[in-house]
């Protein structure tokens, strides 16, 4: 299964991946952050196909996603 | 934690603390730019295009400038409020083989900036301008741009603004650019190929993107970006259309300054004794 | 040889590049160019300006000759921008303009201060305000000092002859890179135009300042602060592997903007002041003759030191005046303790100026207490003659 990192120090909750992700496989959060920002996690993370979407349409390089085959 | 491809190339942590995160707002349009722009960097340096150390990354001021103000992990400079380009051609003059990125935003580049932006692609020096389009002055609040569109309510048009907006694609292909192209926020896949097609051309290119500014337009970013794609339509289906079209403007190669003047400096200096 | 000829192709083959060692008979114009060819000028950005044009059109001739690059503007603004650049590019870089352009370039030379950028502006100054005439002036002499937003030092040389045309431009570079900092050459219509001898030495004998690099002193760039290091930082140029970030707001040694405060601009903005300000002694240099036995002193500056001295050498050998001579080279930063060491206690100390009365403040504030008073001789648009001067003085100490 591919792995989604989401770097709570810089994301600022925007959820533009959230938006993007084609297969759904984020969500916003139901929790505030400590900065109070909404943040997205994982959601069905088992449908992420690793496209890297939300890694290219982040504002702040505060996501990235690991493959399953690339995984150490 | 595994972290996101790009933060290669930018500076993180240094003698003085920590850069990031970068200072501008949740969903700021100008972080996504950034984020296309390294990635098609990087594919140009994965494939030996270029060499990482030839790259320069000049901006102006506003929000879209703030990208290189410390943030970037390559030769880079935060300038003057409109003066960019022609930083960025005495630069190229110094040293013709700088690949130079120009950040710029609509009101560095067509107010303050409007005399070196028309001259720049007039003279077709080799850069990539990259200019974060959204409509307003953002830094300084929220005041009307050239870009801004009529009627819009703005800080200074508080009744609505009684100017038309320009229309920056066209008027750097008629200074003379070579390569013209406009994307928005909502098609990272293809603004990153667009820039990464921008960077490899000699001469002067423009690439326009309409970007979000959440705070003052009051959307959230996601609204935003779904309008974005909705307020555009790709350019061979423009016609007819009051859409804003997106594509590539025009895609004419001709000669580039410095190599025009390297004959000068071939007459000049050519069977010295 | 003239320079006129150097343009030219002789024999089938190209002129040199440089001015060849000899006697050669030069505009100041021409001769401010060929002093910059010599210490290395790269790349000019100018736009026309009455009475400075002809030093731009001096290096759009000369410059290709060299492998550098001249390139006209569209206005002053993008002109003294280019030298920033050109300058991060690692390519010495001048230009020249006249008062009004001069005003214009006063942003990019307070940016250029804050970025310890090196550069050289030759301001051929005419009389204002506004566009003014078109003759000769001493009137931007203050705006050099604080025309530029902001408290920046600056570092301003003035010439008075086309011999000072080669040799000040040749010196302004080298205080630009020796300091990091733009420098301006404060030269007036006079000087630009007026045509006579040049003598140029062996070129090896000619010394030029190289830029203080990291590579030079071991720093890696991982480790490199483009404001850090040293009281003069090394600057590394675009293209080597620096990665340098060039800021002009608030910042740290290393660049980083981050949640700037007050603390780190004051200290910044002292290390700057401190820079110039605290090696006044190591950059600034008077001339003078005459002091020995001086009983009255007239200091001046740039073209007006042709008739001052003039003025002076009449005074003693005809009126027997007991009257020395001190020429400013260098107006900013001010030269107050050599002018303190050099003139103990006179009667009048003359200050004759193309304008209505400017350094005269400084020299004052510097010397009050060692004179009785301070006489200055203001002349708008037009060089004092040594007559107008000589009445001046003869009036003052009633000889």
């Amino acid at each position: 299964m591919n792995r989604i990192f989401i770097n709570t120090d810089y994301c600022k909750g925007c959820l533009i991946c959230v938006e993007c992700c084609p297969k759904k496989a984020l969500k916003a959060s139901s929790a505030i952050s400590a900065k109070g920002y909404t943040l997205p996690e994982p959601h069905n993370p088992e449908k992420c196909n690793g496209c890297g979407m939300c890694e290219i349409v982040c504002p702040d390089f505060a996501i990235a996603v690991e493959k399953e085959d690339k995984a150490v | 934690m595994l972290k996101h491809p790009m933060l290669k190339y930018l500076k993180e942590e240094g003698p003085y603390g920590p850069r990031l995160p970068l200072i501008l707002c949740p969903g700021c349009g100008a972080g996504q730019v950034l984020n296309f722009t390294l990635h098609a960097v990087d594919s140009i340096i994965e494939e030996g295009g270029a060499k990482k150390e030839d790259f320069v990354f000049i901006s102006g001021v506003g929000c879209s400038s703030r990208l290189t103000s410390h943030y970037l992990n390559f030769d880079s400079a935060w300038t003057i409020h409109g003066r960019s380009l022609a930083i960025a051609t005495g630069a190229l003059l110094a040293n013709p083989g700088l690949n130079i990125v120009v950040f710029t935003g609509d009101g560095d580049a067509a107010a303050i900036g409007g005399n070196h932006f028309i001259h720049a692609f007039r003279r077709n020096i080799n850069v990539t301008v990259i200019c974060m389009n959204n409509g307003l002055y953002g830094m300084t609040g929220g005041q009307v741009a050239p870009t801004t569109l009529s009627q819009a309510i703005t800080s200074t048009t508080p009744y609505g603004n009684i100017e038309d907006a320009f229309d920056l694609c066209r008027l750097a292909q008629t200074s003379g650019a070579s390569y013209v192209a406009r994307w928005t926020t909502a098609h990272p896949l293809k603004a990153t190929k667009a820039i990464k097609k921008a960077i490899g051309k000699k001469g002067a290119s423009f690439i326009e993107i309409l970007s979000q500014c959440p705070v003052h337009k009051k959307e959230t970013p996601v609204d935003m970006i779904r309008a974005l794609k909705a307020m555009t339509v790709p350019i061979k289906k423009a016609e007819g259309s009051d859409k804003i079209p997106v594509g590539e403007f025009c895609d004419t190669p001709r000669p580039e300054w410095t190599e025009k003047y390297e004959t000068i400096i071939e007459k000049c200096t050519a069977r010295r004794s | 040889m003239s320079v006129a000829s150097l343009a030219k192709k002789e024999n089938g083959t190209c002129p040199p590049a440089l001015i060849t060692p000899g006697r050669h008979y030069l505009e100041g114009s021409e001769a401010c160019v060929e002093g910059a060819l010599v210490a290395g000028l790269k790349v000019y950005g100018g736009y026309p300006i009455t009475p400075a044009s002809e030093i731009m059109e001096h290096a759009a001739q000369r410059l290709p000759a060299v492998g550098g690059r001249f390139i006209q503007m569209e206005d002053e603004i993008s002109a003294a921008c280019t030298l920033i650049g050109a300058s991060w590019a690692g390519g010495k870089a001048m230009t020249a303009t006249s008062s009004p352009g001069f005003s214009l370039m006063q942003e990019a030379i307070s940016f250029s201060i804050m970025t310890e950028t090196p550069l050289v502006i030759v301001d051929v100054q005419r009389p204002g305000p506004g566009q003014g005439y078109i003759t000769t002036s001493q009137e931007d002499v203050m705006q050099a000092r604080w025309g530029h937003h902001g408290q920046g030092p600056i570092i301003a040389l003035a010439p008075c002859s086309v011999q000072d045309m080669f040799d000040l431009t040749i010196e302004a570079f080298n205080l630009s890179e020796a300091w990091r900092t733009p420098v301006l050459i404060m030269a007036e219509e006079t000087v630009a135009h007026m045509r006579e001898r040049l003598i140029v030495p062996d070129l090896d004998q000619i010394r030029v300042v190289p830029r203080k690099k990291p590579q030079d002193l071991g720093i890696a760039p991982e480790d490199y602060q483009p404001y850090g290091h040293d009281l003069v930082p090394p600057l590394a140029d675009f293209g080597e592997g620096y990665n340098i970030n060039h800021v002009s707001l608030a910042h740290h040694p290393d660049g980083n903007v981050a949640r700037y405060n007050l603390d780190m601009h004051r200290e910044n903005v002292v290390r700057l002041h401190e820079k110039i300000e605290g090696n006044v002694d190591a950059i600034a240099r008077v001339e003078s003759r005459f002091l020995d036995d001086c009983e009255h002193v007239l200091i001046c500056f740039g073209a007006v030191a042709r008739t001052g001295v003039e003025a002076v050498m009449e005074a003693r050998e005809v009126h027997g005046v007991k009257i020395g001579f001190l020429r400013l080279v260098t107006l900013w930063p001010f030269a107050e303790n050599q002018l303190r060491k050099l003139i103990n206690k006179v009667g009048t100390i003359f200050v004759p100026e193309m304008n209505l009365g400017m350094m005269v403040h400084p020299i004052t504030e510097t010397l009050r207490d060692r004179c009785d008073r301070v006489v200055s001789i203001p002349s708008i648009g037009a060089l004092h003659s040594p007559e107008t001067l000589l009445e001046k003085i003869c009036e003052a100490v009633k000889c």
